[in-house]
Order: structure tokens, then C-alpha cells, then sequence
């Protein structure tokens, strides 16, 4: 009985002491999310150029059929795993890396064989697509680390203690990291 | 994990900030200390006027980093623009030397949207890195503020300077407009002096050097102004001497912007 009654205490002083810590962890959970949907945007807008760019080099480069096809594959597969803010779980964030970085890599090899239509390189519509594609390629490197350093600050702060004890009962649970680079999405080098 | 320890590395490589605070930073020496002078006083009374921040950086070396995180990191290590609306530019250099050049303009998140990656590319090929390839640098920087400083005024859009640069006016034209100005600028002083001094050399051409700082303040406020007729001369003429730049405002960037080499 007497065990009991101070285990109440020491929870409820517990609590009381990191009240203000609760909500700290509200703001930060909050940040999380605010950076993924940044994420999101980045992702999105890459994927919206895709059509206009698939386009373009067809006009130049219509017989390089298998290539525009793969990345019309690899946008609709990529667009079709999304992650919930509330969901974002280190399996989740895995798996929509490994399908962006497929639509990266299929990407890289479109722009690999542009290399070989001097015609379509000078374009100007498409040296303004490419601009935007290295743009939207920076922007997503920037709102991943972004994101990586918010869910650095949250990670930590559930795993400190006392809130270590007690995060897991609001559910504040662990959420995934972006991974550096993998050699599997960087765009393959061209060689000559 | 990594990607947190590739940053840390990387930042260390950015200059820090400048003290007191710059727009322009000549880190590479490619300007004269007049040229410097004009450009950051053109700069401070622009980011008075509109609140825009526009910087510019030139580097030796970019230490292995890509062009466009250098530029991205600069914007967020110093803050540069309104932390409300996000509205800085950073113009990075690193002229050629052994290793090709490289130009990247980098957007603040609040300026994206007036000055998208395609025309950022555009600026870059057609007004700087023409001018950079003859080793003239700050007339490739003055042609590009040329464009974006109006842009960033909202002053006209960029899809206006993208009709214009179809049919760029010759230099001749533009060389023109500026002797006009110059001229009427010229009248206007000797006019004014006439009631205050009449025994010194006034209105005379390149007295000393405040005359030819005036020269070149027209000759950078007409190319500023050029391209929308009658609007020459209201850049860099105005604020000279009202005290230095405030400081950077806490703006973010998000990696928008585009670069080219040479």
C-alpha cells in the first residue's frame, strides 16, 4: 500500500515538474509535421514538372521510348505513396524515399540521354524545365534537412528523461529520418 | 544521421557573416573600392526603399561545395532578407581562375514566387555570364540587378524582361539614354550651383573624385533603369552618404534559384 502510494507521487511529481515540458513536445511534434508537409510540397512540385518535361523531350527524342516510359512509371508509383504527418514512422519514410529515389533515378537517366539532342538543348522551354528540375532537385535536398534536424530535436527530447516515461502514454513515438544519399538515388553519372 | 554531419562540415566553410553588416562582399577582390562603394550604397538605399536584401558575395573558392548550397547556406547562416517575408537574394560568384566560374542566384522562399529558378537561369546566361567571360564582373552584377531589382519592386514582371531579352537593345541605344541623363543630371547641377558658387570648378567633368563617383552613379542608375524608358537615374543617384546597411533580417531560404558556369 505504502509502495503503491508512492509510486502516485512520484508520477504525479513527475508530471507536474515536466507539465511545461508536455507541451513542448506539442510545439515540437508541431514542427515536425509543418517541415514534412514542406517535404511534401518539394516532392510534388518535382512531380508536376515531370509531364511538361516528358512532353518537351518527346518532341526531340520521341524514339527514346523505354526511358520516357520509365519515368512516367516511376512519377505514378512515387506519387502514390504518401505519408500521413501523423504516421511518419521510419518504415514509412523508408519506403517514400525508396520510390522518390526510384523517380530520381529514372529521371537522371532522361536527362542523361538529352545530352545527345544538341536541338533539344537548345530549347528554350526546355533549358527553363531543367533550371526548375535543378531547382526542385535543391529544394529537396534543403526541406529534407530541414526536416532531418526537427526530427532530431523531437527524438531527442521524447528520449530524455523523465519524458522518456511518459511520451510512449500520449504518443509521442519515434519518427524516421531521411537517409544521406544513397548510391541508389543519386543520378548516375554520364560517361563519355 | 549523416546528412546532420555533412552539414555541420559544410557550414564551416561559409563565411560568417560580415561585421558590421554588408551587402556587398567582394571576398574574391574582383571589384575597385568605387565599384564596391556604388553597389552597396545602391543596395542599402534599394533595401530601404523596398525592404528586399539583396546580397552579393564573391569567393576565391568553394571549397568542394556545389555552387547552389554555398549560395543557400550563406542565405541561411546570415539571415538575409525580412525574417516575416523571407524577401532576400543572395548573388554568389566565384570567378574563373585555373577552375571554370560559377554564378548562382539564390531566392529567398518569399521571393520564389516573382522570381521563379527558369528566369533566375535566364538572368545568369544572358546579362552576367556574357560580361563574366570578358572578366568584367561588376558589369555582369549591374546588369543582373538591372533585372532583378525592379523585379523585386514589383516595379515590372519577369515575364516583361523575358519578352524584352528577345530583342535586347543594343548597347548603343542604352549608351544614349545614359549621356541624356548624364547631360540633363550635368544641367541640372551647374543650374543649382549657379546660386550657391560660381568661382569654383562646378559642373565640371571628372573634377575630383566625387565627380566621377557621380559620373559612375548615373552611368549604374541609367543601366539599372534602362530598360523601362523614363524611369533612368532614380537608382544609386539618391541616398549616398545616409549611413551604412542595418543588418540582416533573419530571412529563409529553401534552396530556390538557379546557377550556370563559364
Amino acid at each position: 500500500m505504502k509502495k503503491n502510494l508512492f509510486a502516485i507521487v512520484a508520477i504525479v511529481m513527475a508530471l507536474s515538474l515536466t507539465s511545461c515540458d508536455y507541451n513542448s513536445l506539442v510545439e515540437k511534434q508541431e514542427s515536425v509535421e509543418s517541415a514534412w508537409s514542406q517535404v511534401e510540397n518539394v516532392y510534388q512540385r518535382r512531380a508536376d514538372l515531370i509531364p511538361n518535361l516528358v512532353n518537351t523531350v518527346k518532341g526531340y527524342a520521341a524514339h527514346e521510348k523505354e526511358t520516357l516510359e520509365g519515368v512516367i512509371e516511376a512519377r505514378s508509383k512515387a506519387t502514390q505513396i504518401t505519408v500521413s504527418a501523423d504516421d511518419l514512422s521510419e518504415e514509412n519514410i523508408k519506403k517514400f524515399q525508396a520510390a522518390q529515389g526510384e523517380l530520381q533515378q529514372a529521371l537522371g537517366k532522361l536527362l542523361a540521354i538529352t545530352e545527345n539532342y544538341p536541338d533539344l538543348k537548345a530549347n528554350e522551354n526546355f533549358r527553363d524545365l531543367q533550371a526548375q528540375l535543378e531547382g526542385t532537385e535543391n529544394r529537396i535536398t534543403v526541406e529534407r534537412q530541414k526536416f532531418n534536424e526537427t526530427v532530431k530535436e523531437y527524438n531527442t527530447s521524447i528520449r530524455k528523461f523523465p519524458t522518456t516515461i511518459y511520451a510512449g502514454w500520449f504518443g509521442f513515438e519515434k519518427k524516421g529520418y531521411f537517409e544521406a544519399q544513397a548510391g541508389a538515388e543519386k543520378a548516375p553519372e554520364v560517361q563519355f | 544521421m549523416l546528412v546532420l554531419c555533412v552539414t555541420t562540415v559544410a557550414q564551416a566553410q561559409i563565411p560568417d557573416a560580415p561585421n558590421p553588416p554588408r551587402l556587398v562582399n567582394d571576398l574574391a577582390g574582383v571589384f575597385t573600392a568605387g565599384q564596391v562603394k556604388l553597389l552597396e550604397d545602391s543596395l542599402v538605399s534599394f533595401a530601404r526603399r523596398t525592404s528586399n536584401q539583396v546580397t552579393i558575395v564573391t569567393v576565391a573558392d568553394l571549397g568542394g561545395m556545389e555552387a547552389s548550397q554555398f549560395a543557400y547556406e550563406i542565405g541561411e547562416k546570415w539571415g538575409v532578407g525580412g525574417s516575416k517575408n523571407n524577401n532576400g537574394v543572395v548573388i554568389l560568384v566565384k570567378p574563373k581562375t585555373d577552375t571554370k566560374g560559377e554564378v548562382f542566384i539564390a531566392t529567398g522562399y518569399g521571393v520564389e514566387g516573382v522570381l521563379p529558378d527558369a528566369s533566375c537561369s535566364r538572368i545568369i546566361n544572358n546579362e552576367m555570364i556574357p560580361e563574366f567571360k570578358n572578366n568584367d564582373y561588376f558589369a555582369g552584377v549591374v546588369r543582373a540587378l538591372n533585372v532583378i531589382m525592379p523585379v523585386l519592386a514589383k516595379e515590372y514582371s519577369i515575364e516583361e524582361y523575358e519578352k524584352a531579352a528577345e530583342g535586347v537593345p543594343p548597347f548603343a541605344v542604352l549608351f544614349l539614354a545614359i549621356f541624356v541623363v548624364f547631360m540633363f543630371l550635368l544641367l541640372m547641377k551647374d543650374h543649382n550651383d549657379k546660386d550657391n558658387d560660381r568661382n569654383g570648378n562646378s559642373g565640371t567633368f571628372g573634377g575630383g573624385n566625387s565627380g566621377s563617383d557621380v559620373a559612375t552613379a548615373i552611368l549604374l542608375g541609367s543601366l539599372l533603369g534602362g530598360r523601362s524608358s523614363g524611369r533612368g537615374g532614380s537608382f544609386g543617384g539618391g541616398s549616398f552618404g545616409g549611413g551604412g546597411f542595418g543588418g540582416f533580417g533573419g530571412g529563409s531560404f529553401g534552396g530556390g534559384g538557379a546557377g550556370g558556369s563559364w
